[in-house]
C-alpha cells in the first residue's frame, strides 16, 4: 500500500481549502422506537466524505457504524429504527428529503452500499446474472442483451474467474469470496459517486479478506470514486484509510486523517483500542483490554458516553456532555480531558 | 435428479403396498356381495354359487394376483352391482372429477396467494386481521359441514346457486368453493409467512440498495422466494382434494369419482371399489410426488449444477 499521504483527498476536511465534500452528513440522529420508548442510536452524526478518498468509520459492534450507513442509504429497518433529526447532503440535495422514488433512482447510480454476509445478501432462487441485469435496467435505458453483457463485464473487472459462465450462477453455487465479488460488481456496474462497504470482509476467510480488501481499493482507485468503509479492523483501517472517524456509542468521538491518528489519539476510546491492538513481532505478556461494557442506549449516562470506562475522565466529564470540536493544533475530537498518547 | 428417481421408486413401492391393503381392506370389512345381484329369497347354495363364479371363493392372494393381471392386461373389469364397465366409469365419472377438482385446485392459488399477500403487505392491520380470521375458520370448519351450511345458505335461502347436480357452472362453484376451502386457508397462512419471513432477509436490503423499484423486490424477488414452499406444497394441496372429494361428491351429488367410490363401498362391489380406492391412491402418490419437482424446479438450491 503507498503511504495515504501522497492521495490528493488524504487531507483533512478541515485543512481542505477547495475540497467540498462530495457527501455531506450533520447532526444525524437515529432512533429505535422498542416497548414504548424511543432510544437514540445515533446521536448527533457529522461527517463529510470528499471525493476521491477512503473514510473509514471504526468503532466495536452495536457502536451505530452500519445504522449510520443504513441511514445514508435511506435502507433503515423503518419500523422501529427511523432517522429523527439531521440532514445528508449529496450533492446539494439532503437525502432525507428526497421522495422514495428519487431516492430509489440514486441507490447503486450515485451511492452504493455492499454489506457483510455474502450469502444472506444475495437472492437465492435468481441467478448473479438476472440481478446485477435488473440492476442496470431499472436506472438505465439497456436492452437485455445490453445490460448482460455489461453484468459479465462487471464480473470480470472484480476478477471472477470465468465470468461469462458465472452469469447464470445462482449464489449458493459461489464460494463466499466468489459472492462477494458479485456483490462488489452489482455496486459498481452503474459507477458510483460513493461506495459504503459495510464490514464486506468480515465474513470470508483471512486470505479472501486481504483479497477483497485489494480489489476495493483498486476499484475505488481506478474509478475516482469515494468510499466510506466501515470495519472494526484497526489493520485494515491502517492499510486502506484516508480519514478515519471513530465511533463510540452512537457518536463520532474522534476524526482524524489515518496517520495522524495512528500517531497520536487524542479521544482516551480511541488510545484504547490502538493499545488493545495486538503488535506483530513484538512480544507481550497480556493485551490491554478496554475495561467494562459499551452502557447500552437506554442507560447512556448524561455526560460523557465513555466517562464509566475512562482511565482519565475527571469530574466534568460525567455530569457534562462533550462536544466534538476542533483543539489548537486542528485535531478533531470529543473529549474534556485529552491526554498524549503512549503506547 | 438422483432425489427424482429415488422418489419415483418410492411412489411405486407405496403404489404396491396400497394395492395390497385397498385388497384385503375391502374383503375384510363384512357385508354381503350377492345382496344386491341375487334375490332376498336366494338360496346359501346359489350365493356360494355366484361367488364360486366370480372366483371370490379362492385364497385371496391368489384373487390379488387374478386381478393385477387382468388389470395390467387392460381388463377393468365390470362393476357386480350394474355390469357397467369400469373403464366406462372412469371416463365419464373421471371427466366430473376432473373438472371438479381443477376448479378447486385453482381456487386454492388464486384465491389464497393474493389474500395471503394482502395480509403480508398489510401486516396487523385490519385487513390482516379480517383475512387470517378467515383462514383459521377456514382450517377449522368440517368440509361436511361447511358443504350443509353452503347449500342452506346459498342454495336454500339465497337461491344464487343449485344445491347439487352437475355440471353446469352455477352447479360447479359450490362444490368446487367447499372443496377448495382448506386448501385455501393453509395456502393464506404460508403465503403470509413465507412473505414477512423472506422480507426480512439480507437480500432485500442488498436488492433495494440496488435500487430496485419496490414492486420488483416485493412482487418478483420476496415472491418469488416465498413461493419455494408454496409451490413444494401444491402436491399435497392434490391429495387433499382428491381425499375431500368423497365427502363433497356425496353431499352435491357430483357424479364423480369419489361418489362412485362412496357407493361401491356400501354396496361391496369389490371390483369397482379396489379399483377407484387405487385410483384416489395413485393422485395422491402422483400429488406428492409433483411437490418434489416442483420443489426442485423452484428451489435452484436443489438442482444440480
Amino acid at each position: 500500500m503507498p503511504a495515504p499521504a501522497d492521495r490528493p483527498a488524504g487531507t483533512a476536511s478541515a485543512s481542505d481549502p477547495d475540497g467540498r465534500p462530495l457527501l455531506s452528513v450533520r447532526g444525524l440522529r437515529t432512533a429505535v422506537a422498542a416497548g414504548g420508548e424511543t432510544f437514540d442510536v445515533v446521536r448527533d452524526l457529522s461527517l463529510d466524505i470528499y471525493p476521491d478518498e477512503v473514510l473509514c468509520l471504526v468503532g466495536e459492534s452495536g457502536c451505530g457504524k452500519s445504522i449510520t450507513a443504513l441511514s445514508i442509504m435511506r435502507l433503515l429497518p423503518s419500523p422501529p429504527v427511523h432517522v429523527s433529526e439531521g440532514s445528508i447532503v449529496f450533492k446539494g440535495r439532503d437525502l432525507l428529503r428526497l421522495k422514495s422514488r428519487q431516492m430509489r433512482r440514486l441507490r447503486s447510480d450515485s451511492i452504493s452500499m455492499i454489506f457483510q454476509d455474502p450469502l444472506t445478501s444475495l437472492d437465492p432462487v435468481f441467478t448473479v446474472g438476472d440481478v446485477i441485469t435488473e440492476v442496470i435496467r431499472s436506472h438505465r435505458k439497456a436492452s437485455r442483451p445490453e445490460a448482460r453483457r455489461m453484468a459479465g463485464e462487471a464480473l470480470a473487472k472484480v476478477g471472477l474467474p470465468d465470468p461469462a459462465a458465472r452469469l447464470d450462477s445462482y449464489p449458493h453455487q459461489l464460494s463466499g469470496g466468489m459472492r462477494q465479488r458479485v456483490m462488489i460488481a452489482m455496486a459498481l456496474v452503474l459507477d458510483p459517486d460513493i461506495l459504503i462497504a459495510d464490514e464486506p470482509t468480515t465474513a470470508l476467510d483471512v486470505t479472501v479478506q486481504a483479497q477483497i480488501l485489494d480489489q476495493l481499493i483498486n476499484e475505488q482507485r481506478r474509478r475516482n470514486m469515494s468510499m466510506l468503509l466501515i470495519t472494526h479492523d484497526l489493520a485494515v483501517v491502517a492499510a486502506v484509510a484516508d480519514r478515519v472517524a471513530v465511533m463510540y456509542a452512537g457518536e463520532i468521538v474522534e476524526e482524524a486523517p489515518v496517520d495522524e491518528l495512528f500517531e497520536a489519539p487524542r479521544h482516551p476510546y480511541t488510545q484504547g483500542l490502538l493499545k488493545a491492538l495486538p503488535q506483530v513481532g513484538v512480544k507481550r505478556k497480556r493485551l490491554h483490554p478496554i475495561p467494562g461494557l459499551v452502557p447500552p442506549p437506554q442507560l447512556m449516562p448524561p455526560g460523557c458516553g465513555f466517562a464509566p470506562r475512562c482511565p482519565c475522565a475527571v469530574d466534568r466529564c460525567w455530569t457534562e456532555h462533550p462536544e466534538l470540536s476542533d483543539d489548537p493544533d486542528g485535531r478533531t475530537f470529543r473529549c474534556f480531558n485529552p491526554q498524549p498518547f503512549t503506547a | 435428479m438422483k432425489n427424482l428417481a429415488a422418489r419415483t421408486v418410492y411412489m411405486v413401492v407405496v403404489l404396491v403396498l396400497s394395492s395390497i391393503a385397498v385388497f384385503y381392506a375391502i374383503r375384510l370389512s363384512g357385508g354381503d356381495v350377492t345382496a344386491a345381484r341375487l334375490p332376498a329369497s336366494a338360496t346359501y347354495e346359489q350365493r356360494e354359487a355366484f361367488k364360486d363364479q366370480l372366483g371370490l371363493n379362492d385364497p385371496i392372494y391368489q384373487q390379488y394376483f387374478n386381478y393385477i393381471g387382468r388389470v395390467l392386461g387392460g381388463d377393468l373389469g365390470t362393476s357386480l352391482t350394474n355390469n357397467a364397465q369400469i373403464s366406462d366409469l372412469l371416463l365419464n365419472h373421471g371427466r366430473n372429477s376432473l373438472i371438479l377438482g381443477a376448479a378447486a385446485f385453482l381456487l386454492v392459488f388464486a384465491v389464497g396467494i393474493p389474500l395471503g399477500m394482502l395480509a403480508s403487505l398489510r401486516r396487523n392491520s385490519w385487513w390482516d386481521g379480517g383475512i387470517m380470521t378467515f383462514s383459521v375458520a377456514g382450517m377449522a370448519v368440517p368440509n361436511f359441514w361447511l358443504a350443509l351450511l353452503a347449500v342452506w345458505l346459498f342454495a336454500t335461502v339465497l337461491g344464487w346457486f343449485p344445491s347439487a347436480g352437475c355440471c353446469s357452472p352455477r352447479q360447479l362453484v359450490l362444490p368446487a368453493v367447499v372443496l377448495a376451502m382448506e386448501g385455501i386457508a393453509l395456502t393464506v397462512r404460508m403465503t403470509r409467512s413465507a412473505m414477512l419471513e423472506n422480507l426480512n432477509q439480507d437480500f432485500v436490503r442488498t436488492l433495494r440498495a440496488g435500487g430496485l423499484a419496490e414492486a420488483s423486490v416485493i412482487g418478483r424477488h420476496v415472491f418469488r422466494n416465498a413461493l419455494v414452499p408454496i409451490v413444494s406444497l401444491a402436491g399435497l394441496r392434490i391429495g387433499q382434494i382428491v381425499g375431500y372429494a368423497l365427502v363433497v361428491e356425496t353431499i352435491f351429488g357430483w357424479p364423480g369419482l369419489g361418489q362412485v367410490l362412496v357407493n361401491a363401498v356400501l354396496r361391496r362391489d369389490y371390483p369397482v371399489a379396489q379399483f377407484f380406492s387405487l385410483v384416489l391412491v395413485t393422485l395422491v402418490l402422483l400429488g406428492n410426488w409433483l411437490a418434489d419437482v416442483g420443489y426442485t424446479m423452484v428451489n435452484p438450491r436443489l438442482r444440480r449444477a
